[in-house]
C-alpha cells in the first residue's frame, strides 16, 4: 500500500469515527471502540510516515501534493469545513494522545448550528493541542486592506528631524534627566496573594453583572426619577451615595426613558440566559432585585417597565426554556422551586402548558409544586387548566387543587367529575373527599355504582374522608344491596374499613349483624361480607378500648369457623385487638 | 501529557537543586538529597523517552520540543533557572541514557563554577566534555531576519485589530451586526504573538502619534492587558477573554456625541455627565451585540468597572461595593497607563512613560490595585519601550525592547552616537566585554515628549 493510500484510508476512518462519536455518548462501548480503533490507526500511520501534514483546499485534502480526500459537496465536507474558517494546513505530530484525538474529533464533529459563537480555528486554538498543529490564512481577519498602509504612511509623515535630535542630545548632555521608576521585584507573598486572586476569579460572573444592571436601573432615570450626578460626589466628598443629588438629565428625559427601556430589555435577555443555562439562582436573584427596585422610590412608569420583567420571567418563552432545561438534565430542585414561587400570576398558563410537555417525573413534580404555590394566589387561572385537552394535565391540575385545598374549587371539580377519562374522574373524587367538599356527597352516590372498581373504591374512600352522616348512610345502604354482595373481596374490605372509621353504636351493631348473618343463597359471597365485618370489628376493637372486650368475645366465637376465609379474618382481627391491648 | 508534567517537575527541581548548590557545598546533605531526587526524576523520564532535551528559547522552556506551560507556583523557580542559564549563555541541557548521581554532581559543580568563569559556556563545555550522559549547548538567539519578519506580522496583526476596532464602533453606531467570531480570532492572534513576541507588540503600543486615538487606545489597552495577564499566569483561553474585554472596554463611547468626544478644551459639567455614562452604555452596547454568553458577560462587567477605581472613588457610583472583577482591575491599569502616555484630543502632549508609571504608583491602593500594579511595573520595566535614554558612552538611544530578567538593561536603538551624530543601530545593554563588564549602561532618561521624535520610525 502506498503512503498516500494509507493516509487516504486514515482520513476515511476519521470520517467514519466522526460519525460514530456523534451518534453515541462517551461511555458507550461503540464510542470507546471507535476512538480506540482510530487511535491505533494513527499510531500505525505515525510509525510508517512520521508526522502527518495535510494541505487543506476548498474541496480536497492533499498529502505530499497527492489528493487523499475529495468532496465537491457543500455539506458534510471535511475539507470545506476546515477551509472556510481559514485552515490551510493540518499537522498531526507523533505523540498524539487519545485525549487529544477525542477532542479533535469532537471539534470536527460539530455542525454549523453548534458553531454560532466560535469558529473551528477558535476551538482548536482554545484546546491548544500539543500534537495537532495548523496553519491559518489570517487574511480573513483584515477588515480594511488599506488601513495598515494608510496608518503607517500617516505616522511617517513627520520624520524626526536631525535638529530635534541634536536638541535632545544637547539637553541630555546638559540636563539632569528624569529619575527612573524603581521596580520592586515580585515576592513570594505577592505570588501567594495572586494565587488567591486567581482562585477567586473562577467564580461565576453572571451574579456580578446582575448587580451591575440593577445599579444601572437604579440610576438610569425614567421621566420622574432622579439621576445621580457623578460630578456632584466628586465636588462634594460629603455627599452620600444613598441620597444622590437630583440634577437634570444631560441628554434629556426622552433619552433616559429610552435608556431605561433598553436596560430593562437587557435584564430580560439575561434572565432568559440564566434560565437557558440552568442557572436558576441567578434568575431568582434578578427577580428579587427587580422587586426590590419596584419597592424603591421610583416613578409609576418605571415600575411598570420593571413589572414587565417579572411578567417576562413567567412568559411562554422563558417557561418553555425552563422546561427544556429541567426536562433534560438533573438539576438542583430548590432554586427552580424558588424561581417559580417568585413568578407572577401570568406564569400559571405557560406552566400548565409546560406540564403537558414534560417527560421527566422530577421536572413535572417541580412544576406541580410551583403551580400549587402560584395557584393559591390566582385560583381562576389555575382552574382554566381543568379544560385542557390533555387528560393528564387535567389530572395534575385536580391534584394541585387538592394540594391547595381551597373549597372554591369544588364547583369546578364537580363539573370535571364527568371527565371522559377514568383517571381524571378518580382524581376528582379523591380530591373532593380530601378537601371536604360536603356538597359532593349526593353526587358521589352515583360513583358507588360506577362500572370501574377503582372509581368505586376511590368514592368509598372519599366518602370516608368526608365523614358526614350522609356519607355513612350512603355506605350502609349500599352494603345491604345485592349489588354489593356480588363485589370482590378487596372492594368489600375497603367499604368495611371506611365504615369502621365511624365507630358509632349503629355502625357497630350493623357490623355485628353482618358477622352473624347466615344465608342460604350466595353463601360464599356472604362469608366474604362476614369476613369483612370481622375485619372492620377488629379495627374498631383495637381503637375503641371500651368495646374491645365485648368485640373480642364475639369474634372468638367465630375463630373456629369452618369457613377458612372467615376463620382467617376473625383470627387476624383478634390478633389486632390483642396487640392493641399490649400497646395500651 | 504525563511527560509534560514530569518535565515541569524536573525543571522545577533542577532549579531548586542549582539554587541550593549556589549556597551550600556539593556534599551538603540538602544538595545531595536534591541531586538524588533530580537524578531519579530524570531517569524515570528517560526510561520512556531515552533523551531529555531542555531548551530555553526566549522566555520559554521546551522539553523535547514541547513548550512547557507552567503554573504560577513554579514561576519563581522557572525564572531563576532561566536567569542563571542566560547568565552562562547556556540554552540547552541534554540528558540521555541513564544518569548516575555522581554525573549529576559533576554537572552541578560545573554549573556553579561557570558562574564565576570569564566564559561560562566554554567552562561548562570543557567540564562536561567527557561526560556521555549530560551535555549543554549555547543559548539560541532569534535571528535578525526572523525578528524582522515577526515585526511585520506583529504590525499587521496590530493594525488588523485597530481596523476591526474602528469597524466595530461604526457598526454599533449604525446598528449593524458585529462579527464576534472575527473579534475572537483577532485577539487569538494577538495573544499568540504576545506570548512569543511580547516586546515587539509592546513596541507598537508605545507609538503614540496615531491618528485615531480611540481605536488605537482600545487595541493598546488590550495588548497591555494581555501582556499583564500573561505575567499573572492566565491560561491562553483566559488571555483571549481578557484581551476581548479590554478591546471592548470603551465601546460605550459610541453613545457619546462626537463633539464631546473630540472636544479639545475641558468638558463642562454637563459634558462630563455624558462622558461618564459611557461605562453603562458599554454594558448596553455589549449585551445588545448578541445573545449573552460568558465572554460578553465578562466584557460588560469590565466596561462598567474600568473607571470605578480600586476604592470606588471613580464612576459610575455604585451602592453595592462588590469586589471589582480581576479583569476590570487589569484593564484599569492598562487604560490609565495608555491614556496618560498617549496624545489625546484634550491632552495633546502625552506624559513620558516613567512619569505615567510614577503617577500610577501614587494611585496604588486608591485608584489601582497595588498587587497588579507591581506586576505591571515589572512588565514594562524601569525603562519602558520608547524611553529616551543617554548611555554612559554618551550615546543617545530609544529603548527598543525591555529585558524581563534585567529590567535596567533593555535593548536600545542608538539614534545619536557619542559625537552627537545621527546614527541607527541596536545594542543590548546586557552585553559584556571580555572582562565581564557591561558595555553600556543607562545614565539618564529624558522626557521625549519635549522633542518631536517620531517613535514609529524606530519601533515599527
Amino acid at each position: 500500500m502506498s503512503e498516500s493510500s494509507r493516509i487516504k484510508d486514515l482520513i476515511q476512518w476519521l470520517l467514519k469515527t466522526k460519525k460514530l462519536i456523534r451518534m453515541y455518548p462517551e461511555n458507550n462501548p461503540m464510542y470507546i471502540k471507535a476512538l480506540d480503533d482510530m487511535y491505533s490507526r494513527f499510531e500505525e500511520a505515525f510509525s510508517i510516515s512520521g508526522d502527518i501534514t495535510l494541505q487543506i483546499r476548498q474541496y480536497e485534502i492533499l498529502y505530499h501534493d497527492e489528493q487523499v480526500y475529495h468532496n465537491p459537496e457543500k455539506t458534510d465536507n471535511l475539507a470545506l469545513f476546515l477551509f472556510k474558517d481559514g485552515i490551510r494546513e493540518l499537522r498531526f505530530l507523533k505523540g498524539l494522545d487519545k485525549e487529544e484525538l477525542k477532542d479533535f474529533l469532537k471539534i470536527i464533529s460539530l455542525d454549523e448550528k453548534e458553531l454560532v459563537d466560535d469558529d473551528i480555528v477558535t476551538l482548536l486554538w482554545e484546546r491548544d493541542f500539543q500534537h495537532i498543529k495548523y496553519v491559518v490564512d489570517e487574511s480573513v481577519l483584515t477588515e480594511d486592506e488599506e488601513y495598515e498602509f494608510k496608518a503607517t504612511e500617516s505616522l511617517m509623515e513627520n520624520p524626526t528631524s536631525t535638529d530635534e535630535l541634536l536638541r535632545a542630545y544637547r539637553d541630555a548632555m546638559d540636563s539632569k534627566g528624569v529619575e527612573a521608576v524603581e521596580v520592586a521585584p515580585v515576592s513570594e507573598e505577592d505570588l501567594k496573594a495572586l494565587m488567591k486572586e486567581l482562585e477567586k476569579d473562577s467564580e461565576p460572573k453572571l451574579p456580578k453583572l446582575i448587580y451591575i444592571l440593577s445599579e444601572i436601573l437604579r440610576t438610569v432615570t425614567s421621566p420622574l426619577a432622579t439621576v445621580t450626578s457623578p460630578l456632584a460626589t466628586v465636588t462634594s466628598p460629603l455627599a452620600t451615595v444613598t441620597s444622590p443629588p437630583t440634577v437634570t438629565s444631560p441628554l434629556g428625559q426622552e433619552s433616559d426613558k429610552k435608556d431605561f427601556e433598553e436596560f430593562t430589555s437587557l435584564v430580560k435577555s439575561l434572565l432568559l440566559y440564566s434560565v437557558e443555562t440552568g442557572d436558576f439562582e441567578s434568575a431568582v436573584r434578578i427577580i428579587k432585585l427587580i422587586k426590590e427596585l419596584m419597592n424603591s422610590d421610583m416613578s409609576g412608569d418605571s415600575k411598570t417597565q420593571l413589572k414587565k420583567i417579572i411578567e417576562y420571567a413567567g412568559s411562554q418563552t422563558v417557561i418553555k426554556a425552563m422546561g427544556e432545561v429541567i426536562d433534560r438534565i438533573d438539576i438542583e430542585e430548590d432554586p427552580v422551586k424558588e424561581y417559580i414561587q417568585n413568578l407572577d400570576r401570568n406564569a400559571i398558563e405557560p406552566l400548565i402548558d409546560l406540564l403537558g410537555e414534560l417527560k421527566n417525573m422530577t421536572a413535572r413534580k417541580l412544576i406541580i409544586d410551583g403551580l400549587a404555590s402560584l395557584g393559591r394566589r390566582d385560583m381562576q387561572s389555575l382552574l382554566k387548566g381543568l379544560t385542557d385537552e390533555r387528560w393528564y394535565v387535567v389530572r395534575n391540575i385536580v391534584y394541585i387543587l387538592r394540594l391547595i385545598g381551597d373549597k372554591r374549587a369544588v364547583e369546578y371539580l364537580l363539573k370535571t367529575i364527568r371527565h371522559p377519562d377514568m383517571r381524571v374522574r378518580r382524581e376528582v373524587i379523591k380530591t373532593l373527599g380530601e378537601i371536604k367538599a360536603l356538597q359532593a356527597v349526593p353526587i358521589l352516590k352515583d360513583y358507588l355504582h360506577d362500572p370501574e372498581p377503582q372509581i368505586r373504591i376511590t368514592t368509598v374512600r372519599a366518602l370516608g374522608s368526608l365523614h358526614t352522616e350522609g356519607a355513612r348512610r350512603l355506605l350502609i345502604q349500599h352494603i345491604n344491596t345485592k349489588e354489593f354482595l356480588m363485589r370482590g373481596i378487596e372492594e368489600k374490605k375497603e367499604y368495611f374499613e371506611v365504615l369502621s372509621s365511624w365507630k358509632d353504636q349503629e355502625t357497630i351493631e350493623l357490623l355485628i349483624k353482618i358477622l352473624k348473618r347466615n344465608t342460604l343463597f350466595h353463601r360464599a359471597k356472604n362469608y366474604e361480607n362476614r369476613a369483612c365485618a370481622a375485619y372492620a370489628l377488629g379495627i374498631v376493637g383495637s381503637t375503641l378500648t371500651s368495646l374491645s372486650g365485648e368485640i373480642l368475645k364475639l369474634l372468638k366465637k367465630y375463630a373456629d369457623s369452618k369457613n377458612p376465609l372467615l376463620r382467617e379474618y376473625v383470627k387476624n382481627a383478634i390478633i389486632r385487638i390483642e396487640a392493641s391491648y399490649g400497646r395500651n | 501529557m504525563e511527560e509534560t508534567k514530569k518535565s515541569i517537575e524536573i525543571i522545577n527541581n533542577l532549579s531548586i537543586m542549582l539554587r541550593t548548590s549556589q549556597v551550600h557545598d556539593i556534599n551538603n546533605t540538602a544538595v545531595l538529597n536534591l541531586v538524588e531526587k533530580v537524578t531519579g526524576l530524570i531517569n524515570d523520564l528517560l526510561r520512556e523517552e531515552r533523551i531529555l532535551q531542555i531548551d530555553l528559547v526566549g522566555e520559554f522552556f521546551y522539553a523535547n520540543d514541547t513548550r512547557l506551560k507552567y503554573s504560577i507556583e513554579h514561576l519563581l523557580n522557572f525564572d531563576y533557572l532561566s536567569r542563571e542559564l542566560k547568565k552562562r549563555n547556556v540554552g540547552t541541557i541534554i540528558f540521555k541514557e541513564r544518569i548516575e548521581p555522581d554525573e549529576m554532581k559533576r554537572f552541578v559543580k560545573a554549573f556553579v563554577a561557570a558562574g564565576f568563569a570569564r566564559d561560562p559556556l566554554q567552562y561548562m563545555l570543557n567540564s562536561l566534555k567527557d561526560l556521555r550522559t549530560i551535555s549543554v549547548d549555547k543559548l539560541k538567539r532569534v535571528k535578525e531576519g526572523e525578528a524582522l519578519d515577526m515585526r511585520k506580522v506583529v504590525k499587521k496583526t496590530y493594525f488588523n485589530a485597530v481596523s476591526f476596532s474602528k469597524g466595530l464602533m461604526n457598526k454599533i453606531k449604525s446598528k449593524e451586526a458585529v462579527n464576534i467570531k472575527k473579534a475572537k480570532r483577532i485577539v487569538e492572534s494577538m495573544v499568540d504573538l504576545i506570548l512569543e513576541e511580547e516586546q515587539l507588540f509592546l513596541g507598537m503600543t508605545a507609538i503614540k502619534d496615531y491618528d485615531e486615538y480611540t481605536y488605537h487606545h482600545s487595541v493598546n489597552v488590550s495588548v497591555l492587558s494581555i501582556a499583564l495577564g500573561q505575567r499573572l499566569g492566565l491560561s491562553k483561553k483566559a488571555l483571549n477573554e481578557l484581551g476581548l474585554a479590554a478591546l471592548f472596554h470603551d465601546i460605550g463611547k459610541v453613545g457619546v456625541p462626537l463633539e464631546i468626544l473630540n472636544k479639545p478644551s475641558p468638558f463642562t459639567e454637563e459634558e462630563w455627565l455624558i462622558m461618564k455614562k459611557h461605562p453603562q452604555w458599554g454594558v448596553k452596547a455589549l449585551l445588545m451585540l448578541k445573545r449573552p454568553d460568558p465572554l460578553l458577560i465578562r466584557s460588560a462587567i469590565v466596561a462598567f468597572e474600568h473607571h470605578l477605581h480600586y476604592n470606588y472613588s471613580g464612576y459610575p457610583r455604585v451602592t453595592n461595593k462588590a469586589e471589582q472583577d480581576l479583569y476590570s482591575r487589569i484593564v484599569t491599569i492598562a487604560d490609565q497607563y495608555d491614556a496618560m502616555t498617549s496624545s489625546r484630543v484634550y491632552a495633546r502632549v502625552p506624559l513620558p512613560s516613567d512619569k505615567a508609571l510614577s503617577i500610577l504608583i501614587e494611585r496604588s491602593g486608591t485608584q489601582v490595585d497595588p498587587l497588579l500594579l507591581k506586576f505591571f511595573i515589572n512588565m514594562v520595566g524601569v525603562y519602558p519601550i520608547g524611553s529616551l535614554v543617554l548611555l554612559n558612552t554618551n550615546e543617545l538611544g530609544i529603548v527598543y525592547q525591555s529585558n524581563p530578567l534585567f529590567p535596567d538593561r533593555p535593548r536600545v536603538r542608538i539614534i545619536m552616537d557619542e559625537t552627537g551624530k545621527r546614527t541607527d543601530f541596536t545594542v543590548d545593554l546586557a552585553e559584556k566585554d571580555s572582562e565581564g563588564r557591561f558595555l553600556r549602561t543607562i545614565t539618564k532618561t529624558l522626557d521625549y515628549t519635549k522633542y518631536r521624535i517620531n517613535l514609529a520610525e524606530y519601533l515599527m
